[in-house]
């Protein structure tokens, strides 16, 4: 070999360490953005990062590229430069750019950007220490970086943690300034939480308000404090009469924060239910933490309680002194407003709404039986605060569907039951009953079953799949994740036949492209973050595809 | 003595984007037309603004594909804004921004191609006014009735121009309970009978219009208008209709162009995404945006009589709101008695309405057309700068 017989490239070590340097250089920025995308999506929040990250770096040909260049260095320090720089500038060209490409892409924000500057000068003093204990040239060149590529997930989380006591400085001073802008405006504060539904409440409740008054609600699932922080300091402007504040709970405490940022004066509680078990422990705690909303109301402040939800009810019983209101569809309790007659059609979803001052024939271009009881819930709390009750059932006619959120979708000539966005098994089993009245020739489901559910995540997720193989002329299991579970709960109904699985989202879309004609139903049921899926599109553009998907 | 030079080139600033719900069609309308523009006459510099009514700068803006996804990389932008005081005409970098040399962009002359509210309704026109900037299109009294359906409807008729009867049905209804929701549907059905179509007052795009056929639906589809607009107007629904539509270039008097007829006129009115994103048959034209709709030019299947009255109709509502630059003037035929209404008018036309330019008798390529547009605008300009302003002496109080 070319090495063996004597240099024909000059084999000086050091007129290499340049070139390497460079290539080193541009290689790990690119893989710190990577990485950064994933721990932006999990909120900077380091355990569960790392949780995401295992082994992951031991994966990255970046960091087998550097270990065969070191092994190369000892025969040829020119060879292995050249095999380096080569092998680098191919890792950079491969590697999707994470502020594109994916499901979630990044958003390189002021907090990303510092903590990705910081997390480069962390890697840098990794790689300078190492030069500098380890005098071997070119070859420590390469372990270096070897070692640089395999701590960037841990240089990531060192930066972070540098950065904590500033980010609070700041995050503190914006908290402040939203205090005082609340302050000034005064608007009718209503908090919504829930497992479930807290989004949807949200935006319909704002659709009824603003034909009574100017009304601020946080598009999408803004629901933390850093976020409805923004959204006061960005929107909210005198003249404002209604504020609608989604209050997730991420542990105990974190709604009592979020009400002293936003002290409501009414509030909804949508369900209490299992969703984030994981993060919670036990489903007292979840009552306990999205009870504190009920008690920051004051002394004959408005509670609406979705009273089907026995945690919910609970809620309500822990406050005696506010003015509770009750909705529900199933509950025996005597309520202030029950729903009835509840019909599906392609166009919508014809029902009753019974209430104590008359009954209302309504109708919805909205699907599912949670959301409709969403929408009861946010009529009840309409009527309480004054709204003329034909004003709100009219105004039902208007509502839309969230993107994503059990849409109903024609597409030439097939069906799409769109309820990709963070599904749990009621949502689950409500697209299941929709996708069951609705007309189709045949009905498949795309899914990768339900998460964060702790250790009831087979269970679950192997009722689901029974329920599921009674509805559905197939089912499509994406991924590993809940691969199990679905094998087991298919065969439970014996209709095992009607499995099949699929590694990714973009396996589902070509059988799909295959199986699928006019006048069958497509059910697209939950969409993991992307980092449940297979490691695809980390490191190399496999997920181009990925991209291409969407 | 004839000065023979070549006329010194000019800064023309392309002005696209804005917070509107044709954000989109108007980035595309604003390239085409950034890309027309005579580069041996003016350097062009695209504007980017952004739905937060920023103004951006940068070369990125000139490419569609920047415009993907979250919007065009602010980073590698510059972020600029024109303050009001006469004879300033600079974009200036706001303070903060980095990479940026020299004290700003000297813009000679602004081509608004901003469509919908913030751009084409005298507002974006104002602050030009306040600058003291020569700039193409309808000075702000033009645009703000232009943006306004009902004041244009009069000003049409006034004119002697045929419209469409209708009601209007302003936000207050909302502060009297429900008892509007019954009063109005009586009062409309005793006007027009069913259906009727219910519109936005102030918007340009087909958002926010539905048909209603019972006052269930009149009441939800006015419900629906208030989500983007304080006034809903309704009219009656001309069950055979056609749409006819005209542009006009506002040169030493108006000229207006050939016809065009969308084709899905027939079935109904236009809906957004068929009027901006509908794919297939074009009789004109392989671009994007309304240029890329399905039309037929100058149909010959029409009276000859119809298409010059509506041409006429046409100069007359363009002068009667004293109209500049290029102006869409929709019409609406009604098929069973051959009556031509005059609809709205566009101020500020989805790809400058060029399609119809370059066909015949006039044989305008956009370009040519532009470079009329920003010499009128240049003139119109120095004339209102040479207009009186300095008081009287039973004015001056201070000497």
């Amino acid at each position: 070999m070319a090495w063996e017989r004597g240099p024909v490239l000059p084999d000086n070590a050091s007129l290499w360490t340049i070139p390497v340097s460079a290539a080193v250089v541009v290689l790990v920025w690119r893989r710190l953005l990577a990485y950064l995308r994933y721990f932006q999506q999990e909120g900077y929040e380091q355990l569960r990062f790392l949780r995401w990250t295992g082994v992951r770096p031991f994966t990255d040909p970046a960091f087998w590229l550097a270990v065969a260049a070191a092994w190369l260095s000892s025969r040829s320090a020119a060879w292995s430069a050249v095999t380096y720089v080569a092998g680098a500038a191919l890792l950079i060209a491969g590697q999707p750019d994470p502020r594109r490409s994916g499901k979630i892409t990044l958003k390189l924000t002021w907090r990303a950007t510092r903590v990705v500057a910081v997390a480069g000068v962390v890697a840098s003093a990794f790689w300078f220490a190492w030069n500098v204990l380890d005098a071997s040239g070119l070859r420590a060149l390469y372990a270096a970086s070897a070692l640089v590529v395999l701590l960037l997930p841990i240089c990531l989380i060192i930066a972070n943690a540098l950065l904590a006591p500033y980010e609070r400085h700041v995050q503190q001073g914006y908290e402040a300034d939203a205090v005082r802008t609340l302050d000034r405006v005064r608007p009718f504060v209503i908090g919504i939480t829930g497992s479930y539904g807290k989004s949807s409440t949200k935006s319909m409740l704002a659709h009824i308000l603003q034909f009574k008054g100017p009304t601020l609600a946080a598009s999408g699932s803004i629901n933390t404090l850093m976020g409805i922080t923004r959204h006061i300091r960005e929107n909210l402007v005198f003249g404002c009469e209604f504020m609608i504040v989604e209050m997730g709970a991420y542990g105990i405490g974190s709604i009592r924060r979020l009400c002293e940022l936003t002290p409501p004066s009414a509030a909804i509680v949508t369900a209490v239910g299992d969703m984030h078990l994981e993060r919670f422990g036990s489903l007292e705690n979840i009552v306990q933490a999205k009870s504190e909303l009920a008690q920051a109301l004051p002394s004959g402040g408005l509670l609406v309680v979705n009273a089907d939800s026995p945690g919910a009810l609970k809620i309500a019983r822990t406050v005696p002194d506010r003015r509770v209101l009750l909705y529900g569809e199933t509950s025996n309790e005597d309520l202030d407003t029950r729903l009835t007659k509840v019909e599906f059609t392609r166009q919508g979803t014809s029902f009753v709404l019974n209430t104590r001052s008359g009954e209302y024939a309504c109708f919805a271009p909205i699907h599912g039986r949670p959301i409709i009881l969403n929408l009861a819930g946010a009529f009840t709390l309409a009527l309480a605060l004054g709204v003329d009750p034909e004003v709100i059932v009219a105004s039902f006619r208007t509502l839309k569907p969230v993107s994503n959120r059990l849409e109903v979708v024609e597409d030439r000539g097939i069906t799409w039951i769109r309820d990709a966005y963070n599904s749990n098994q009621m949502g689950f089993r409500a697209a299941l009953e929709v996708a069951a009245a609705l007309p189709a020739q045949h009905r498949v489901l795309v899914t990768p079953g339900v998460i964060e559910l702790g250790a009831m995540q087979a269970e679950v997720n192997q009722a689901l799949s029974k329920s599921a193989a009674d509805v559905c002329d197939n089912t499509l299991v994406v991924s590993e994740t809940n691969h199990d579970a679905f094998v087991a709960g298919h065969r439970d109904a014996g209709r095992s036949d009607r499995l099949v699985a699929v590694p990714t989202r973009t396996d589902a879309f070509a059988w799909i492209k295959d199986h699928v004609h006019d006048g069958d139903a497509v059910i697209l049921e939950n969409d993991l973050p992307d980092l449940y899926e297979p490691s695809e599109g980390v490191f190399w553009t496999a997920s181009a595809a990925g991209a291409a998907r969407r | 003595m004839t000065d023979v030079r070549p006329p010194a080139r000019r800064t023309v600033a392309v002005l696209f984007g804005g917070r509107s719900l044709e954000h989109d069609v108007s980035i595309v309308s604003g390239l085409q037309v950034a890309q027309a523009l005579d580069p041996e006459r003016f350097s062009t510099v695209p504007v980017y603004i952004d739905q937060q009514l920023r103004w951006w700068l940068g070369d990125d803006l000139w490419h569609t594909e920047s415009f993907k996804g979250g919007g065009p990389d602010r980073s590698r932008l510059t972020e600029v804004a024109l303050a009001p005081g006469f004879g300033a005409s600079t974009l200036r970098p706001v303070s903060g921004t980095t990479g940026f040399s020299g004290d700003g962009v000297h813009v000679d002359v602004f081509l608004p191609v901003l469509h919908g509210t913030y751009g084409e309704d005298g507002s974006i026109q104002g602050l030009l006014e306040l600058a003291g900037c020569a700039y193409v299109g309808c000075g702000v009294t033009a645009s703000a009735i232009g943006m306004n359906k009902r004041l244009t409807k009069v000003v049409a008729m006034q004119a002697g121009v045929p419209v469409v009867p209708w009601r209007s049905c302003g936000r207050g209804v909302l502060d009297r309970g429900s008892d509007w929701m019954r009063e109005i549907p009586v009062d409309v059905e005793q006007a027009f009978g069913w259906p009727v179509i219910v519109k936005p007052c102030n918007l340009g795009s087909s958002a926010g219009v539905s048909t209603a056929g019972t006052p269930n639906e009149l009441v939800a589809g006015v419900l629906k208008v208030f989500e983007y607009d304080s006034e809903a107007l309704i009219e009656p629904f001309i069950k055979n209709r056609l749409e006819l539509n005209v542009a006009v270039a506002g040169l030493d008097r108006p000229v207006a162009s050939v016809s065009e007829m969308p084709v899905t006129s027939q079935a109904s009115p236009l809906s957004f995404s068929e009027k901006y994103k509908r794919q297939g048959r074009k009789s004109v034209g392989s671009s994007e945006g309304m240029a890329g709709a399905l039309r037929v030019l100058d149909p010959d299947d029409l009276p000859a009589e119809l298409r010059q009255r509506a041409q006429d109709y046409a100069t007359t509502v363009f002068a009667a709101l004293g109209c500049e630059g290029i102006s869409r003037i929709d019409f609406l035929i009604d098929a069973d008695d051959g009556g031509l209404y005059f609809n709205e008018i566009n101020t500020l036309p989805g790809s400058m309405a060029f399609y119809l330019w370059s066909a015949a008798p006039h044989f305008w390529t956009i370009t040519e057309l532009l470079n009329r547009m920003i010499e009128r605008a240049e003139r119109l300009r120095a004339m209102k700068r040479g207009l009186q302003r300095q008081p009287p002496s039973e004015l001056r109080l201070f000497g």
